[in-house]
């Protein structure tokens, strides 16, 4: 299964490299020399890609590659390890694209014997890529093209059954829709930047993967008593138990009250109506529990409501399809989760876009046919979206071409075209900072700043200054984790990550190393998006959040102004060693 | 005065997994000394923070009659 010679345990030393063009297939050893640099999915994807995509391809075009990217701790038991990578270039906003997705497809891909499976060039038809073990098989999906992501999902598994994992696109990403995500367990997503239009782009409507083998981790005794102690202290702590019984919909009364729940397109930071859909209610409807492959917390919770259904809604999700586009039904919330995760699109970005909309068509600067609080509407657009028809043909642009096609740009939200998640910056200076330096457009998963400025009383959140090293640290933290790869649920430290790095791949990693290992992955990542161009100009933030003071909550009148911002960004470049332009220097360019 | 406190998971093992107590304390006291008197360590990293009627403020902050205090651990994820 795995190829002999391991310089470092955990890993299969494997790489399947499928060319869908002329549907072949080879495997080559994982590049260990990057592997000890980047440690595995979001890190040492992104070198993998730095090295094989030229720069300014097409995203869509057949020059670029989708790779499924696991870890060195994927498929072991090691709590919280079963996150799967997909690295690509970004069809929304042409930087590099690294997304995790849940579920049980990273130890299929590993347990197939391979690290890393990146796909190359495109079908000539529509169809689905078998991968069981050594043996590839590419497959017809004429009768799958054009459904949605879950009924796609429910023929695989009537046809191949239950031990597989599959990872499925809807109309979004057949439509190349630039806001589609990847569905995998029906409900879970790589979902941000139009990674499933990527999927699209190759014709690839579907993935099925099975693996029938195992991971070969250092000394498995002392290893396994280890991860059993650390499951029923670190990761099994009290402090944790939200996780189990709220899930992210925990965030929502703590983003309420700490003044970064976005309202109406980000016009304000509270909702007078939140515990109409609060995690009370949701646990009122809720009918099931779900956790991921290696999982030691089990967030994932099924809502029903009437005909609505899906697991969640994440806060994320919440936010989004709830206050901010005005509306406090739950049930609305739950049919909103579930229309886009079958149409293959992004929440986050379909919800932002959406709220965008109904903003202009109040203002009167463009008629989109939809006002905030229109449920009906809303959820009909959704589709439409999907499927490219109608209005929905243009709203599934997004927020950035869209204002510049119709104006409004001084309340378009978001960062090179990926539209902003739900943590209000005016409540959390830093997390403006964060959302512009993200190396995939405006994410919270790149640097998580709320953790620190809210949802904690350790540092004011309402200042510029100290917030270039804040977000370079959380930036470290979350680069490491992403790499490793692990649920950014389980709130582990940097040393535990080194110990459980040494345990399983028998070489010694400190607190230190894995510190190193971060500086490389967010620059890495930079490098690869300053070769397409991108630079302190790119690094942006909305207007609406440098020249309007938020009226409610504990944030009201705490006026960052683009000074403000301009500073957390000098800063932030300084700690990196950058340029006053974002400009990383070849020096350290060569050292990636 | 009264105060009503409402302690976030786990932390509302310190009011015996209710989800609310109604207190009494001096005139002055502060969110922070409130707290402390649950026996809540406030230096754990795994506390959060407070809010007020809603808002969350600084822990030094003092109490009025009749305030809705909510006491946060620390939550991560995203």
């Amino acid at each position: 299964m795995y190829k002999e010679d391991l310089k470092m345990f955990g890993y299969q030393n494997n790489v399947l490299r499928i060319n869908l063009s002329d549907k072949t297939y080879k495997t080559e050893p994982l590049n260990m020399d990057w592997a000890e640099k980047y440690i595995g999915a979001k890190g040492l994807g992104i070198r993998y890609m730095y090295d094989e995509l030229k720069p300014g391809i097409d995203p869509l075009s057949e020059e670029n590659k989708l790779m499924l990217m696991t870890g060195p701790l994927t498929g072991t038991p090691v709590p919280c390890s079963g996150k799967l990578a997909i690295i690509s270039k970004s069809p929304a906003t042409g930087t590099i694209l690294d997304c995790s997705i849940g579920g049980h497809a990273a130890l299929k891909v590993k347990y197939a014997g391979y690290d890393a499976i990146m796909f190359e060039g495109k079908l000539d038809q529509p169809g689905y890529v078998m991968i069981q073990d050594d043996k590839i098989e590419f497959c017809d999906g004429a009768e799958l093209w054009g459904k949605g992501a879950h009924e796609t999902e429910t023929l695989l598994v009537e046809k191949y059954g239950h031990d597989n994992s599959y990872m499925t696109i809807g109309p979004a990403g057949e439509n190349l829709v630039p806001m589609s995500c990847i569905n995998s367990d029906y409900y879970r997503q790589a979902g941000r930047g139009g990674i499933g239009a990527v999927m699209g782009s190759k014709n690839i409507k579907a993935l099925v993967i099975n693996g029938t083998g195992g991971v070969k981790a250092h000394d498995i005794v002392e290893t396994t008593k280890k991860i059993i102690e650390i499951a029923n202290t670190d990761c099994g702590d009290e402090e944790n138990e939200f996780i189990f019984t709220d899930g992210t919909a925990a965030f929502l009364e703590a983003c309420q009250d700490g003044g970064i729940l976005p309202n109406k397109n980000f016009s304000d930071a509270t909702d007078d109506n939140w515990v109409k859909y609060n995690s009370e209610k949701m646990q009122a409807n809720r009918f099931g529990k779900k956790g991921c492959g290696s999982c030691g917390l089990g967030c994932g919770n099924f809502t029903k409501i009437g005909d609505a259904i899906c697991e969640g809604p994440e806060y994320e999700s919440m936010a989004v399809a709830g206050p901010n586009c005005g509306i406090d039904d739950l049930e609305a919330i739950v049919k909103f989760n579930q229309i886009c995760d079958d149409m293959g699109l992004d929440t986050i970005s379909a919800g932002d876009t959406i709220c965008y909309a109904m903003e202009m068509t109040e203002k009167g600067i463009h008629d989109f046919g939809i006002k905030f609080g229109d449920k009906v509407k809303y959820l009909e657009y959704l589709e439409l979206m999907g499927r490219k028809e109608g209005i929905g043909a243009e709203l599934a642009m997004g927020v950035k071409p869209l204002a510049a096609k119709y104006g409004g740009e001084e309340f378009a939200m978001h960062v090179k075209g990926l539209e902003y998640p739900q943590y209000e910056p005016r409540g959390s200076w830093a997390t403006a900072l964060a959302y512009a330096v993200s190396d995939r457009g405006a994410c919270h998963m790149r640097a998580y700043p709320p953790n620190e400025e809210v949802f904690a009383a350790s540092c004011d959140p309402y200042t510029a200054e100290g917030k270039g090293q804040l977000v370079f640290d959380l930036a470290v933290y979350n680069a490491v984790k992403f790499s490793m790869v692990l649920c950014d649920f389980w709130p582990l430290s940097i040393e535990r990550m080194a110990e459980l790095m040494s345990l399983v791949t028998g070489k010694n990693f400190t607190e230190e190393k894995m510190n190193e290992v971060a500086v490389n992955v967010i620059n890495i990542a930079r490098a690869f998006n300053q070769r397409e161009g991108f630079n302190r100009t790119n690094d942006t933030v909305p207007k609406r959040i440098v020249t309007e003071a938020l009226q409610s909550g504990p944030a009201a009148g705490q006026n960052m102004t683009q000074a403000d911002f301009e500073s957390m960004l000098d800063q932030y470049y300084a700690v990196l060693g950058w340029s006053n332009e974002g400009i990383m220097p070849d020096s350290l360019i060569a050292t990636l | 005065m009264n105060i009503i406190v409402q302690p976030k998971g786990f932390l509302k093992k310190h009011i015996e997994g209710a989800t609310e107590v109604m207190m009494k304390v001096d005139a002055g006291t502060t969110a922070e000394t409130l707290v402390k008197s649950m026996g809540i360590d406030i230096e754990d990293k795994r506390f959060g923070f407070v809010a007020i009627n809603g808002h969350r403020v600084m822990i030094d902050t003092v109490l009025k009659e009749g305030d809705s205090l909510k006491i946060y651990p620390r939550i991560s994820g995203g």
